[in-house]
């Protein structure tokens, strides 16, 4: 696994707080968990340095007082290098990445609606995925929210 | 025999025209509803044109479960429509909610929100069934 | 070419004080877009919150049916990522059974795209041929799995049903038999000047500018980015299957259209090499109920571009969360830049060439015309009609075309 390997070993050398860190899954997977404070130096060193020029989707979670944040990067050679953080989720502000990924947009959008995180420095625009007139304080992916009617025959 | 050439010409002296609505699918039944409309099973042979405006059509077919994006327009679209009017639910979707039942933003099948004349179940439901709901519907209307 | 000062754009037949989400708002000088945006959200129905509430087995059939077109991607992007979270060793004859599914998936789908693309330009013959055509995979399917679409082919260690020797001769048949008539698209496609004009110069969009944007599969490819999950990270049997990556540097509609014709046949190639070297052995190993804690960044080449799910399980028989990421969400974004400085009437087929997994034949428009500060909303129908009627002004009318025995 040379080539996972090498792009560990250039995280590790660049920042001394990711020895450790960075998890070789499998072939073509690596995982690293970061702080907040520190997450937007690591991703545009993987964009620009190491070659991640693809974000395959931003994944939002409901981690009970935390909300984690997973950014799934790709390269052309089809390695993906996921990283791993997380910001209060009692005060889940978000900066964007638009600025990197224009497309980041609507992944940033669906975890405002869903699960609530303010996004910050996104331009103003449409709701996604729900509707208008969905109330701004449900957030229907965190592990609290319940849907508050019975459908009959519901799994 | 006599049966459908009855209904056959009865849906050519009315042919009936239909207004296909997609109420949140997976685009499935869709993709059914028009393959019945190509050559090879050719629903027009009964006299049945599609149509894109719910003012002039007789028959509204539905596919999908309702989701709260569309559940107005459905609405509307079902009260623009003139008598008589018929509607028919495409797939399991929209008889019950199928595989939907129970997500958040899915309401049920069409019948939570308009009422519905006949329901061909499927999943999705083939060009094949879809034909068959369609001949049973005007079929009923004969007697 | 119609003047700027008697442009007028027919109001759709609905009710002027419908207050509809539009799915796309176009801004509109003259003739020319300077700007469109995409609302989407029409489909959201809820999945990934029910798919926390049911088991991984119930989850496969949720998740097949996330879209009608592409059911065996989602199926097999799922329970992949799910069986490397349980360290499953699944058979190869199992993997070669799903590659097949995905790569007959993978004909239907853009047997299915080459007929919606050339009724967007009007030309409702390349619609009834290539659904026609259609038909002989959609048998295959059917024999093969059961169903026309959504097939339930995959369990949780591998698939649930197997090929006899008689079924397989049957499928190189068919595929002979569509081999042929691709062949005669392709044709059709790079000689006809028709086609040729119509789809040429029409949704540019750059290199750089399909990388940022994330736009991958037949879309990014026609623009010259030669990635596909199947080749870089490959999953099921691809690593042991011989193809071509297919890809293309006109950046257009007219690039995409080549794409997928040409990528037509390199899936009858990797179905004819699995039918011919099916592995022997079991279909499945046995699963256990409860996944054990883990995560998992699962990737599949859908005929419309890169599939993704994130899958995190907690030891239980329910997931604790999972993402999908559909390749039109990639895709779609990129609609803004193409349509930048284009006709109206360029809309229809700019929005299908991406493919898009979206019901197309029930999407509201607005536009806001710049000059005379109206805003209309039009339907899908009202818009298809227009394009055409405003090419054949050009000159490009596909009533016109020489007809082709064949």
């Amino acid at each position: 696994m040379k080539a996972e390997e090498n792009i560990q070993k250039e995280l590790e050398n660049k920042f001394n707080y990711l020895i450790g860190k960075v998890r070789i899954q499998r072939v073509r997977r690596l995982w690293l968990e970061i702080d907040y404070d520190k997450f937007r130096t690591v991703f545009e060193f993987s964009i620009n340095q190491l070659g991640f020029s693809l974000l395959c989707a931003i994944t939002g979670l409901d981690d009970g007082e935390k909300l984690g944040l997973i950014y799934h990067l790709a390269n052309p050679n089809g390695t993906v290098l996921n990283i791993k953080t997380s910001v209060p989720m009692n005060n889940p502000v978000v900066k964007t990445v638009t600025d990197l990924f224009p497309a980041a947009e609507v992944y940033e959008r669906e975890m405002a609606d869903l699960l609530g995180a303010k996004i910050e420095g996104l331009e103003p625009g449409f709701r996604y995925p729900l509707t208008d007139d969905w109330p701004t304080d449900q957030f229907p992916l965190r592990k609290s929210w319940k849907m508050p009617e019975e459908q009959k025959g519901a799994i | 025999m006599k049966l459908i050439n009855k209904i056959i010409n009865w849906a050519r002296r009315k042919s009936p025209w239909i207004l296909h609505f997609n109420t949140g699918a997976c685009n499935a039944c869709d993709i059914e509803i028009i393959a019945a409309l190509t050559p090879l099973y050719d629903l027009e042979r009964f006299g049945v044109v599609l149509k894109g405006t719910p003012r002039h059509a007789d028959i509204l077919v539905c596919s999908g479960p309702v989701t709260r994006q569309v559940e107005d327009r459905l609405v509307r679209i079902y009260e623009q429509m003139a008598e008589p009017k018929f509607v028919v639910a495409v797939g399991t979707c929209s008889c019950t909610g199928g595989v939907f039942k129970g997500c958040y933003n899915v309401r049920g099948g069409i019948n939570a929100s308009i009422p519905v004349s006949a329901y061909i179940p499927g999943c999705p439901a083939s060009p094949k069934a879809i034909i068959d709901g369609v001949v049973k519907l005007l079929k009923s209307l004969e007697e | 070419m119609a003047e700027a000062e008697e442009f007028r754009i027919p109001i759709g037949p609905q009710h002027p004080a419908l207050k509809e989400p539009e799915s796309f708002s176009v801004a509109l000088k003259g003739e020319k877009i300077l700007g469109v945006d995409v609302r989407l959200g029409y489909n959201h129905r809820g999945i990934e919150k029910a798919c926390e509430e049911r088991t991984y087995i119930q989850d496969i059939y949720l998740v097949e049916r996330i879209c009608g077109i592409c059911s065996h991607v989602h199926s097999t992007c799922f329970i992949q990522g799910v069986e490397e979270i349980a360290g499953l060793q699944v058979p190869k004859r199992a993997l070669y059974i799903r590659s097949l599914v995905g790569e007959l998936e993978r004909v239907h789908s853009h047997l299915l795209w080459l007929g919606v693309a050339g009724h967007e330009i009007g030309f409702d013959t390349l619609l009834m041929y290539s659904w026609r055509d259609r038909e002989t995979v959609m048998d295959i399917l059917t024999v093969l799995t059961g169903n026309r679409v959504n097939y339930g082919i995959n369990t949780l260690g591998g698939v649930r049903r197997d090929i006899t020797p008689e079924q397989a001769k049957d499928a190189l048949t068919g595929i002979d038999k569509l081999e042929e008539r691709t062949k005669y698209y392709i044709e059709l496609a790079t000689h006809e000047t028709t086609i040729i004009n119509r789809l040429s110069g029409v949704g540019v969009l750059s290199k750089e500018e399909a990388t940022r944007l994330g736009a991958l599969g037949p879309t990014g490819r026609a623009s010259g980015i030669t990635q596909d999950v199947r080749k870089d990270d490959p999953y099921a049997a691809y690593a042991e299957l011989d193809f071509k990556v297919i890809s293309d540097n006109h950046n257009d509609v007219y690039g995409r259209t080549i794409v997928r014709m040409l990528e037509l046949l390199e899936s009858y190639k990797m179905i004819r090499q699995i039918l011919n070297n099916l592995p022997a052995g079991p279909i499945s190993v046995r699963a256990p109920r409860r996944i054990p804690a883990g995560e998992v960044l699962s990737r599949y080449e859908a005929p419309r571009g890169e599939c993704v799910h994130y899958i995190k399980a907690n030891g239980t028989d329910k997931p604790e969360r999972v993402k999908f990421r559909a390749p039109t969400l990639a895709n779609v974004q990129a609609v803004k830049y193409m349509l930048r400085d284009r006709y109206l009437a360029d809309l229809p087929i700019v929005i299908a060439a991406i493919d898009p997994c979206f019901s197309c034949t029930d999407r509201m428009v607005e536009i806001d015309d710049l000059d005379s500060g109206e805003r209309q909303v039009l339907d899908w129908g009202t818009l298809h009609r227009y394009s055409i009627d405003w090419y054949k002004k050009q000159g490009i009318d596909f009533a016109k075309m020489g007809a082709r025995q064949k």
